[in-house]
């Protein structure tokens, strides 16, 4: 798509462009969407990619992507605009959010003009759902000792292997693969990436049923697929490497919303158990209050470290590792948090009002899902490492 | 970070300083320490001009302040920085800023007002001991006080924190130099917030470097105690939370400089995440020392008792009181 198409104002920055996201979210958010609301329905596939599209037309998402790739060409100030307005309201998580977040900035980074021409409009557009081939059986946190092969073949690549925890899967046309060309002992070097078809013969996918009942991440098994050279994503050496500097920063700047969805969600419980003359008595005797005054510290937390990323990213300055502060901070306190609510809502009585109800329900799917943040993008001893080693420097020790 | 190029540098210089000035007045009696931290500058970043001071905005303060919490600086300087900007216009404010009075504050307890004098018992108010005057919340704001005036009675208060040590003074029919109104005093404690954060956030820096200098260097079943997991992780939580105090600090100071109306949150979310996430950093740097790390030699007990005592001077506890009551309020 082109811009053509947005409904976004030209040369719209800062206060201005906040300014047309509220109005335009506000006009714009489908009936029964927000889960803090009455009414709220869990919107199906078909309406979530229905909505990112719009999102995209409204210049909400794409928004530091060039022009020419059917982004708006914002900074990253507009991206933290956007994402603080998107997280004040309890809106669906992204159904893309690994092609936008991952894929994409990778291919912007490394992908021939050609590729950023052929794959970034369908992703924003949300035609091509994007998931992400790195994890497999043997190689969880260690990507360095996965065993996906790629050969060459005359003019092809041959891919054989298995991934797992590959998340978004079953619902998405394209795969970022990541794959060895040559020996396991290589550990990170001879790594590619690769912008895998899922539709192409070989690929089969087996959702796996999570513990929170959905089946959003899958195993894919990679028999002998074909893929074409014009789908590696950059030099075979290359490819991981330039990967990794990408994924430091997008660790800092993806799901940026994070914080300000944490607030949604804590006014949520706080309003729902003030509408209960039960649990309105609970809250107003003390016993949470420590509790909740953290959660309030603790999302101010999160706010502190996605805020001067932006500003340092803007000045073109390096943010290291910083990204691994957030995660970490932000995940934990989520999970706290997330206990705190179901403690309070479980304490609701009998016959308890649909609002008490509904918010029940949304505070048991925050509950288990928040299981999974300490795990995903770098698990916590991931991060405690990356801590250790790479911002701290501590000495490996004899 | 809306800091500019031309003011982070003079943060940076200011820090420099700073920990130079800290270094240098160790040892001295409590007057010198006064006159040469005065001469140094640093007690007249807050204070308008005409009080001989800089008139700069919070965030030049903290860089001094986490040098004072680094260097376990023996002085009421949160105290002598708020104080001196606060009376700038009167000529206790020059003779603070050039180090010729000693100022501190009685952060617990009110004094009544009756005909223009002031009784009660006030406390948490750190070296009134040798201080010249004390600011003293009463019921229609604050008001200075000389403590060698008649009618006032200083006591030890027996805190943890024995270099700067608290006091409780009675006050009986104490006659007044200069008053604060309600909202200015009020404006004055929210100040402190972000000041003690600094200070916390220094000393948990020190801490960090002192534990990863003993674990990089001590050897037990062979190998250095860096080389273990457990540690390494332990080191790097430690650094998380001296992160989330700077980051709190910048994102307080960021919205100062536009005048925001989050700032007053922020300033209390960083002294919030620096007595909880500061202070767990120097018990968990404590914790790395071993059997080293309880005695008294080695100096993070002195930094956690000095911790322990900015949370109880800024209400810690009720503040979190107040935040939760705040969210419940905008939630009605």
């Amino acid at each position: 798509m082109d811009r053509d198409a947005s409904s976004l104002p030209p040369d719209l920055t800062g206060e201005d462009y906040r300014a047309h996201v509220r109005a335009w979210l506000a006009a714009n958010v489908p009936e029964g969407f927000l889960a803090d609301r009455p009414g709220y329905r869990a919107p199906d596939l078909a309406a979530c990619r229905a909505w990112e599209a719009a999102m995209h037309r409204g210049g909400l998402t794409g928004i530091t992507w060039p022009t020419a790739y059917g982004g708006h060409g914002l900074s990253l100030r507009e991206h933290l605009i956007a994402n603080q307005e998107i997280g004040s309201l309890a809106l669906p998580e992204s159904v893309n959010s690994l092609g936008k977040e991952l894929a994409a900035p990778i291919i912007l980074a490394i992908g021939t003009e050609e590729q950023k021409q052929r794959y970034l409009p369908p992703l924003l557009q949300m035609h091509e759902i994007w998931c992400q081939g790195f994890s497999e059986p043997n190689a969880g946190s260690d990507l360095a000792g996965l065993r996906t092969r790629a050969t060459k073949d005359g003019s092809v690549w041959r891919v054989n292997g298995r991934k797992i925890w590959t998340s978004g899967a079953p619902n998405a046309q394209r795969c970022l693969l990541l794959a060895r060309t040559g020996v396991v002992e290589d550990r990170h070097r001879g790594l590619a990436l690769f912008a895998m078809r899922m539709d192409a013969p070989g690929v089969t996918v087996r959702p796996l049923r999570q513990m929170d009942g959905r089946e959003h991440f899958a195993e894919v098994f990679i028999d002998d697929v074909v893929i074409e050279a014009e789908d590696a994503l950059g030099a075979p050496d290359q490819g991981w490497s330039a990967a990794v500097r990408v994924l430091a920063i997008e660790r800092a700047t993806n799901r940026m919303y994070r914080a300000w969805r944490f607030e949604n969600e804590l006014n949520h419980l706080v309003r729902t158990c003030r509408s209960d003359a039960m649990l309105a008595h609970l809250l107003d005797g003390g016993t949470y209050h420590r509790r909740l005054a953290e959660t309030v510290v603790d999302i101010e937390i999160v706010k502190a470290h996605v805020e001067p990323v932006v500003e340092r990213l803007v000045a073109g300055e390096s943010i290291g590792d910083r990204g691994s502060l957030m995660k970490l901070h932000w995940s934990e306190a989520h999970q706290r948090f997330a206990a705190l609510a179901l403690e309070l809502l479980e304490q609701a009585p009998p016959g308890a009002s649909p609002e008490v109800q509904a918010a029940r329900a949304r505070f048991q799917r925050i509950y288990l899902s928040a299981r999974a943040e300490t795990i995903y993008a770098g698990t916590t001893e991931i991060q405690l490492g990356i801590i250790g080693d790479r911002i701290l420097k501590l000495p490996r020790g004899r | 970070m809306t800091a500019t190029p031309e003011e982070r540098d003079g943060i940076i210089a200011f820090a420099e300083t700073a920990r130079h000035a800290v270094a240098a007045c160790a040892g001295l009696p409590a007057r010198e320490r006064a006159r040469q931290l005065a001469g140094d500058g640093l007690f007249g970043i807050l204070a308008p001009e005409a009080a001989g001071g800089l008139s700069l905005n919070l965030a030049f303060a903290m860089p001094v302040m986490d040098a004072a919490g680094a260097g376990l600086l023996n002085y009421p300087l949160a105290e002598t920085l708020l104080v001196g900007a606060a009376f700038g216009a009167t000529p206790f404010g020059p003779a603070i800023v050039l180090g010729e009075k000693i100022a501190t504050i009685a952060w617990a307890g009110r004094a009544a007002v009756a005909g223009g004098k002031l009784s009660g018992t006030v406390g948490r108010a750190p070296l009134a001991d040798e201080a010249d005057l004390l600011l003293v919340e009463t019921d229609i704001g604050a008001a200075l006080v000389p403590l060698d005036a008649p009618g006032v009675t200083i006591q030890p208060a027996f805190g943890l924190e024995l270099e700067t040590p608290e006091h409780e003074i009675s006050l009986t029919q104490v006659a007044p130099v200069a008053l604060l109104d309600t909202a200015t005093f009020a404006t004055l404690r929210e100040d402190a917030l972000p000041l003690w954060a600094a200070a916390i956030g220094g000393a948990a820096e020190r801490c960090l470097a002192l534990a990863l200098e003993h674990v990089s260097t001590r050897e037990q079943f062979g190998r250095t105690l860096v080389s273990f997991q457990a540690l390494r992780h332990a080191l790097a939580r430690q650094k998380l939370a001296v992160e989330h105090v700077r980051a709190a600090l910048e994102r307080h100071a960021a919205l100062t400089a536009r005048e925001a109306d989050e700032a007053r949150v922020a300033g209390r979310a960083a002294y919030a995440a620096a007595t909880r996430f500061g202070i767990g950093a120097i018990e968990s740097a404590l914790q790395l020392h071993g059997g080293m790390g309880f005695t008294w030699e080695v100096e993070i007990h002195r930094h956690l008792r000095r911790a322990r005592t900015w949370e109880a001077q800024g209400d810690a506890a009720g503040l979190h009181r107040r935040l939760a009551q705040g969210l419940l309020t905008a939630n009605t």
